[in-house]
């Protein structure tokens, strides 16, 4: 941890302030703002650009916004949407990539949105914590390190938080697509 | 329903959307092919890095498909 992060601005801005230091301090705190109002609006675009999806397929859902950490994240809620979400996921990641396109192409910025559709995402986070912490266990246990199966790079990152949670360690080994978790007793 | 659903979709990608076209053509035994025409500008985006894109939205209307297998092509149509 430096020290420089921490000044308050109230001890940056003297009358002797220099302007440069004014913008620098300027520059910490509005970004904070501007950066959620970014993200807002990047909810916004992928919001209309998956409703108009659900209305031309007929398909009944809700739509949540919001924002989280640097991320928008978007879900579409509804009790029939198993068809969008497909096998392991695989069409609501097909759709996530197109709705962060459709965002970029409005706002000329890449974007890290999160898309989830009927609570997938939310639950295979709380299965692969829970898999990681059987993993911890076993590798406890048996004082050897547990390979787990080739998953995401995001799913790699539930698991190893998991894994830091428990006090252990963790790495990934292997290449994409099939790069996995080994749980270092 | 499919053809409006991908237009939609790839009408969100590209920089020119009202370039874009998508018509059906039915092959003899093939099951349904749908043709997207885009301003040429555009073909980069909706085939993306590694044809990542076109894949995508291959699995995105596969998805809504309710008679099986749709067939997307995407047509080269030359600059103006």
């Amino acid at each position: 941890m430096t020290t420089d992060n921490e000044t308050t601005p109230e001890t940056i801005v003297t009358e002797a302030a220099e302007t440069p230091v004014q913008e620098a301090a300027a520059k910490e705190v509005a970004p904070k703002k501007d950066r959620v109002a970014q993200l807002e609006n990047e909810g916004d675009i992928a919001a209309d650009y998956l409703e108009a999806l659900l209305d031309i397929a007929d398909l009944d859902g809700d739509i949540d916004m919001d924002v989280e950490g640097d991320r928008a994240m978007v879900a579409i809620v509804g009790a029939d949407l198993k068809q969008l979400v497909g096998p392991n996921g695989k069409v609501l990641d097909a759709l996530q990539e197109l709705t962060r396109l459709a965002v970029t192409q409005q706002t000329g910025d890449r974007s890290r949105l999160m898309l989830d559709i009927a609570g997938h995402r939310a639950a295979r986070r709380t299965q692969l914590t829970e898999l990681g912490t059987a993993a911890c266990d076993r590798a406890k246990e048996e004082g050897t390190p547990v390979k787990l199966e080739p998953m995401t790079p995001f799913e790699r990152k539930i698991v190893h938080d998991a894994v830091a949670a428990a006090n252990l360690k963790s790495e990934s080994e292997g290449d994409e697509p099939n790069r996995y978790v080994v749980v270092i007793p | 329903m499919l053809v409006d659903a991908l237009e939609h979709l790839v009408r969100g990608i590209v920089a020119n959307p009202d370039d874009v076209d998508v018509s059906t053509r039915r092959g003899r035994n093939r099951g349904t092919t749908l043709d997207v025409r885009v301003h040429p500008d555009d073909m980069g985006r909706v085939i993306g890095r590694a044809g990542r894109t076109a894949t995508a939205l291959r699995t995105v209307v596969g998805a809504l498909s309710k008679n099986g297998p749709v067939r997307i092509d995407f047509v080269d149509v030359d600059g103006r």
